[in-house]
């Protein structure tokens, strides 16, 4: 059982409405300074962003993408899994789901976009971790779990094509080129199911593509993401430590060191 | 791939966590040959816990490196009866584990015992609310064992687990802590309880504050260096955080692989197969009598095991799959009420409620063991069910077992965008300042909720894959809303600046997406009488008398409780009569119907 | 299960310092000063190369109680021959054979040879002893046997490499000699088994120098006997001065050596020198087994010596490297009444050192690593590398996890077991008596140099320790020697292995400590 803290959340890549699926949880009070998100559920194509709506008052990260940051981004590692354009889209697209900001640096300085690259050449990303034999239905109840032929591979191959064919048909200039703002409205677009890619809806890429960030973010860094342990440090996680005996009971004091990784980097 | 038949031994183990490691060192104590079939690998705490490597939250808690692929076996699931159920292709609800030491090596280890009411339950309802009270269409059942009966195997699973613990009293004489509801025990924990983390410090305060009754959670996480009845010894639990989804590496929590392995190796009539996949229990012509099993090994050659007893341990479900795949006991069918096998299959009714600090002071969920602490205040029949028309309960615990970044990010807050900056800010601060409080309840089970092969799809091994047939009923959503009602006054004790409640709704189906506890049960349930149950008291088939089913399968309805304290009973349980009654007779059943 | 023979012992699965089965050599640097002075002695060519160094030997004991790797042989005996069997088997786990002659490979035929010692000019290979005729020792005689164990000498005439310790053996009495003979002869199943040949270059392959050796070195057996005789305080300690200095060969490692590699000297009435700690074998370290109260064994207790060699865990220390496979093959299987009577023995040796003082602790490294606040270097490492299981005050969790401070291991003058401990890790093998292993995983991927060096020299340092810093320069020499650690460090054993079973269908006991 303990099992639970730790999992909330379905983040489930099926086009279900974000929030937990085996128990709703009904909040009575609104977190100070954070707007209620109105449009939280909106299913609307291009409708204006919910999300943006919800920017906590002298928010900083939407505005723009030369927030400051922490680590000044390294030169794009050459992808080895996507391809150049692909591989564009990705890191734009992750950058705005994990920006830089006031926070800590976004995904691109984190390595996330490598992370996912690296990861797609794994057994995983061969989709050798799910059951993968037809026949498939994909018209079953969401709550029934992921019901697609696709693999991760397959999952990012349709959905960056697709964004890629859809931006040429909607604003005629790929992805990476439009201003912050406008790539926001469309992955809100994509969160929201507006569309789909040769049978992927575009649900199912955006939670796709929004797990593998925050796992790119948080991971150990031998994973390829999570550099300079800047994601740990961010959260305020101390990393492969893996030991509190002497601080499990000190209630006045939080515990005072800084991450260390797998290979022994600290932050 | 070629056939094979291999001599017969006396026993054949069919899985190696901790049902089947139990079964097998108690068997090969009394002498006997035993040969233990497990469907994945070799585990080594050396390698698969390894410091500081194994504390790798991806590989882990996300990979699911110990646990079942999907791609190998699955179950398809659906809510109810009239639709089509479709294969769970990723694993989230729950996760079985595989390789040696089962689902006991990636357990959190939350170690309890049943409470006296669980095991009796139906004549408990029907003693005190008449039977009237048990609404149409639950099966609710006794487990045919006492509290009393099973109290020494309870005493004697904690002493090879290594658990830590307050008891409320010992002997009937208070102890002066503890768990006022706790039954009365013959002995204390082998180990003192885990010390509280912050968290948990804090719910013991606000829970006391608010009248209820908060104690320590009984933890197979040792509290300090053990040696247990076996020679096998502990470490200390150091509070890494790292224990569901991953081996120990202090080697602290509890597992086949720890407590019972390098015991069980140093027996010379002790055989462990890995990577040997049973496929179906072997039965004579007579269909009363297994002659062994055949299974699968990793060159893809079938193997028939010739043995004289067959113990089935593997996961709760997979027990229940390979009863129905050899025809041991008669199918479960919900329209003509007939058959055991995939009857009562339950789960367990669990919800998580967060709760924000002020920023003042980190929670320091990263800090974590199996402990916590608990109150059991609407645990079981320990409040007055005459004027809420349900039956059962949940105890309320803070339970931190370590909240990595990954987890602590993919967590949604509603009314918080699920990405950009505000969510980074939003989840930031709930990763420092939030904690969470869960409600584990009680699961009941329906004629309409069980277990049966699937029409369409199948196992990699070519065999009809289990099918899941299963939904929150109103007894179960109503029980649960009525519990998490109260933690109102804990929140409010607690000073929390903010909350949001977990709870059950009514017209929200079971969702395969979201991880909620592998505390799958029943199937081939215990009992006294063989129409409603697939095995005798004793864990022994009603049907085919050589064969012991053992597990949480045997479980008539999910408790509030975890299950592995009792299933470690039931297993001690089961082996004794074995060994001291079913060796010495004929073969035959230990119980007449 | 077919045959009921449960053999106990149990083919090195892998300890320790070997990581990968083959790559790993037992390495005694001073071999090849001996060597290079005993060729210089003399010119005579001899010996062509062959197996190298041999058998074993060892005392009875009084309850003959667990096995060495028996493994049912040729017909059954009859119960006199059985009871000598049973003795001998004994006799070889106090003299502790298979820890040489049974190759660290899991899964390896037990006293079959194999295992490697590797020296600066070549490798030797412990010489398969089963009774095959052809590739073991089946045709000695028991004179021809008894000779080479007790005085290095081989049926051929030539000499034994001296790592076979036959100057200690040289104690063994004709009853535990015969009890050996007759076990290996029909009690170990025989192993067609070419031993590996040794990779000596010549000149150092000359055999003929290692007579001379001999008989500047080794004892007389007469002598030998004529020293086990003496008199002492109690038959109990006449019993552990018997099984330490002569089959047990404690002295082998735990004695310095000499210019020629001669141990300087063999038994308690040799002097000071006696087991007062030796050169590093295999890049071990074995510490002074005397009353020095920080690097000896003066603060430790009769029962803590007894555990150790039971089970190779105490509350101040657990076995690792090479002394870890002596209990694991040998002193695990001895009876209390031994282990007790050789406690007591050591126990009796006085401090070489007179001038060494007990430790005592110091909290101020635990108040440094509980601060929180800005650490030195070595403080840092060790919170983010060894704290978790030795604890922020070097106390470990023991028996689990064993202790730094205090632990005289650690405050050895010589760093390298630290070192090595740090780069390589260890594992601890289950026992009969304490069925858990444990493994100590190792940092060589994790820390530089630098850092190990940086390590070392706080642990050897904190909590009232008081050795020598470490420099990089040990370091750097050290990760040469050792042979690749394994990624992340886990000296691993071999759960890939599908069947593994108590020893009834393949006649061995479970090789790994896979769970």
């Amino acid at each position: 059982m303990p099992d639970i803290p730790h999992r909330p959340l379905p983040t489930s890549p099926e086009a279900a409405p974000p929030q937990p699926s085996a128990a709703s949880p009904t909040r009575r009070h609104v977190v100070q300074g954070l707007g209620t998100g109105t449009a939280a559920l909106a299913l609307a194509g291009l409708a204006p962003s919910a999300g943006a709506q919800a920017v906590p008052q002298g928010g900083t990260g939407r505005a723009g993408s030369a927030t400051p940051s922490a680590h000044t981004p390294p030169a794009p590692d050459a992808p080895r899994f996507f391809s150049p354009a692909d591989f564009a889209l990705l890191r734009a697209a992750c950058e705005r789901i994990f920006p830089a900001d006031t926070q800590g640096p976004g995904a691109i300085a984190l390595g996330v976009p490598n992370f996912i690259d690296a990861q797609m050449d794994t057994p995983w990303g061969r989709g050798e971790l799910w059951y993968m034999q037809g026949p498939y239905r994909p018209d079953a109840p969401a709550n029934l779990g992921y019901q697609l032929p696709y693999s991760p591979q397959q999952i990012y191959r349709k959905g960056l094509a697709g964004v890629q064919a859809w931006m040429r048909q909607t604003h005629q200039a790929a992805f990476e080129t439009l201003p912050p703002e406008e790539q926001d409205r469309i992955l809100e677009a994509l969160e929201h199911n507006a569309t789909q890619f040769d049978g992927l809806p575009a649900a199912v890429f955006f939670e796709q593509l929004r797990t593998d960030t925050i796992e790119g973010a948080f991971s150990d860094p031998l994973h390829g993401g999570n550099r300079h342990l800047a994601g740990w440090t961010m959260m305020g996680f101390p990393g492969a430590r893996g030991d509190y005996m002497d601080w499990v009971d000190q209630y006045d004091t939080p515990y005072p060191y800084g991450p260390v990784s797998i290979s022994g980097e600290t932050a | 791939m070629t056939e094979k038949t291999l001599s017969p031994v006396d026993v054949v183990v069919v899985g190696s966590g901790w049902a089947g490691s139990i079964m097998a060192k108690e068997l090969c104590e009394a002498g006997l040959s035993v040969v233990m079939l497990e469907r994945r690998g070799r585990r080594s705490t050396a390698r698969d816990g390894a410091y500081p490597s194994s504390l790798d939250e991806l590989e882990g808690a996300v990979r699911y490196k110990l646990f079942q692929n999907p791609a190998d076996t699955t179950v398809t699931v659906r809510n109810r009866m009239d639709q089509e159920a479709v294969p769970y292709r990723r694993l989230a609800a729950f996760l079985p584990g595989a390789g040696v030491g089962g689902a006991g090596l990636h357990w959190t280890g939350v170690h309890f015992r049943a409470t006296p009411q669980d095991l009796r339950l139906r004549s408990h309802i029907v003693e005190r609310y008449g039977r009237a009270f048990i609404p149409e269409g639950m099966n609710l059942q006794d487990y045919g064992v006492t509290y009393e009966e099973l109290e020494p195997f309870f005493d004697r699973a904690e002493k090879v687990f290594g658990t830590s613990g307050e008891a409320y009293t010992v002997g009937g004489k208070a102890t002066g802590k503890g768990n006022i509801f706790a039954p009365d025990r013959s002995d204390d924990f082998p180990l003192p309880p885990l010390r509280d983390v912050y968290t948990a410090h804090l719910f013991r305060q606000a829970a006391a504050e608010a009248g209820y009754h908060p104690y320590a959670m009984p933890a197979a996480n040792a509290s300090q260096p053990y040696t247990n009845p076996y020679g096998a010894q502990m470490g200390p639990c150091n509070f890494c955080g790292y224990c569901s989804d991953y081996a120990c590496y202090m080697y602290a929590k509890a597992s086949p692989n720890v407590n019972i392995m390098p015991a069980l190796r140093r027996h010379e009539n002790f055989t462990l197969r890995s990577n040997a996949h049973v496929l179906k229990v072997l039965l004579d012509s007579t269909g009363r009598k297994a002659t062994g099993v055949v299974y699968q090994d990793a060159e893809g050659n079938h193997i028939t095991q010739p043995a004289g007893l067959v113990i089935l341990a593997a996961f709760q479900f997979h027990n229940v799959h390979l009863m129905l795949l050899s025809g041991i006991g008669k199918a479960y069918d919900p329209v003509s009420n007939t058959g055991t096998v995939g009857r009562n299959f339950t789960y367990q009714n669990i919800t998580n409620s967060t709760v924000w600090m002020p920023p003042t002071r980190s929670t320091d969920q990263f800090i974590g063991s199996a402990g916590g602490v608990a109150i059991d205040d609407f645990n079981c029949d320990n409040f007055d069910h005459g004027p809420h028309g349900f039956i059962g309960g949940s105890p309320l615990w803070v339970n931190q077992a370590g909240v990595k970044p990954i987890a602590g990010a993919k967590a949604t807050t509603p009314g918080v965008p699920r990405w950009g900056s505000a969510w980074k800010k939003a989840a930031i601060d709930t990763y420092r300042h939030s904690f969470t409080i869960n409600a584990q309840g009680s699961n009941m089970a329906y004629r309409d909720v069980y277990l049966d092969l699937d029409p369409t799809w199948r196992t990699s091994y070519g065999q009809p894959m289990l099918r899941m047939t299963f939904d929150w009923k109103d007894n179960d959503i109503r029980m649960n809303r009525y519990v998490i009602g109260h933690l109102e006054g804990i929140v409010k004790a607690l000073g929390a600046r903010d909350v949001q409640y977990g709870m059950r709704e009514e017209g929200k189906p079971f969702d395969v997406r979201a991880y909620q506890t592998t505390h799958l049960c029943g199937g081939a349930v215990m009992g006294e009488d063989p129409k409603t149950s697939a095995l005798n008291r004793y864990l022994q088939s009603w049907d085919v008398p050589n064969v012991f089913v053992v597990g949480a399968n045997a479980f008539p309805q999910g408790m509030g409780y975890n299950p592995t304290g009792l299933v470690a009973a039931l297993a001690y349980w089961s082996a004794y009569h074995i060994r001291t009654q079913w060796l010495k007779g004929n073969g035959g059943p230990l119980v007449t119907p | 299960m077919n045959s009921r023979t449960f053999p106990r012992i149990t083919p090195p699965a892998s300890l320790a310092p070997r990581h990968n089965t083959q790559g790993k050599h037992r390495r005694n640097t001073g071999f090849s000063a001996l060597l290079f002075c005993a060729v210089a002695l003399s010119v005579h060519l001899s010996a062509p190369v062959f197996a190298a160094d041999s058998s074993p030997v060892s005392p009875s004991a009084s309850t003959p109680a667990q096995p060495i790797p028996a493994t049912a042989t040729h017909a059954p005996a009859d119960p006199a021959t059985q009871d000598l069997i049973t003795k001998g088997r004994y006799v070889a786990a106090a003299a502790d054979c298979a820890a040489c002659h049974t190759a660290p490979a899991p899964g390896s035929a037990p006293l079959a040879g194999g295992y490697p010692f590797a020296l600066p000019f070549g490798t030797l290979y412990a010489s398969n002893i089963t009774p095959d005729p052809a590739y073991g020792i089946g045709k000695w005689t028991e004179a021809q046997f008894v000779r080479a164990i007790r005085e290095g000498v081989r049926p051929d005439g030539t000499s034994l490499y001296p790592v076979m310790p036959y100057p200690s053996y040289a104690r063994m009495t004709d009853a535990d000699l015969h009890a050996l003979y007759v076990y290996i002869m029909h009690g170990v199943q025989p192993v067609a088994q070419a031993p590996q040949a040794n990779t000596i270059r010549w000149p150092f392959s000359l055999r003929f120098p290692l007579t001379l050796w001999r008989w500047m070195f080794a004892p007389s057996p007469e002598a030998a006997r004529a020293s086990a005789e003496r008199s002492f305080a109690s038959p109990e300690l006449a019993r552990g001065a018997y099984l330490v200095e002569g089959p047990g060969h404690c002295g082998a490692c735990h004695t310095a050596r000499g210019m020629a590699m001669q141990e300087r000297a063999l038994t308690a009435q040799d002097g000071p020198r006696y087991l007062a700690g030796g050169a590093a074998v295999d890049d071990w370290t074995p510490p002074s087994l005397r009353g020095e109260p920080r690097t000896g064994l003066g603060a430790w207790s009769e029962a803590d010596l007894t555990a150790f060699l039971r089970t190779g865990r105490t509350t101040r220390g657990s076995a690792f490297g090479t002394m870890e496979m002596a209990v694991h093959h040998g002193t695990q299987y001895l009876t209390d009444d031994d282990l007790t009577a050789m406690a007591r023995y050591l126990k009796t040796l006085p401090p070489a050192d007179t001038k060494e003082q007990p430790w005592q602790a110091d909290s101020a490294a635990s108040r440094a690593l509980l601060s929180g606040s800005r650490l030195t270097q070595g403080q840092k490492l060790y919170l983010d590398n060894c704290a978790a299981c030795h604890r922020s005050t070097g106390a470990g969790y023991a028996p689990a996890f064993p202790p730094l401070a205090g632990n005289p291991v650690v405050m050895n003058r010589a760093p390298d077991s630290i070192i090595h401990i740090i780069l390589h890790g260890a594992t601890l093998h289950g026992t009969d008596a304490a069925p858990s292993a444990f493994t100590m995983p190792g940092f060589a991927s994790r820390l530089t140099d630098a850092q190990v060096a940086a390590l070392a020299t706080f642990i050897r340092q904190a909590w009232g320790n008081n050795a020598p810093a470490v420099n990089d320069m040990a370091v750097t020499r050290m990760r040469k020697t050792l042979a690749p650690p394994s990624p992340h460090g886990s000296p691993e054993e071999n759960p890939e292995k599908n069947t593994v079973t108590g020893g009834a269908e393949n006649g061995i006991h479970p090789p790994t400590d896979a769970e």
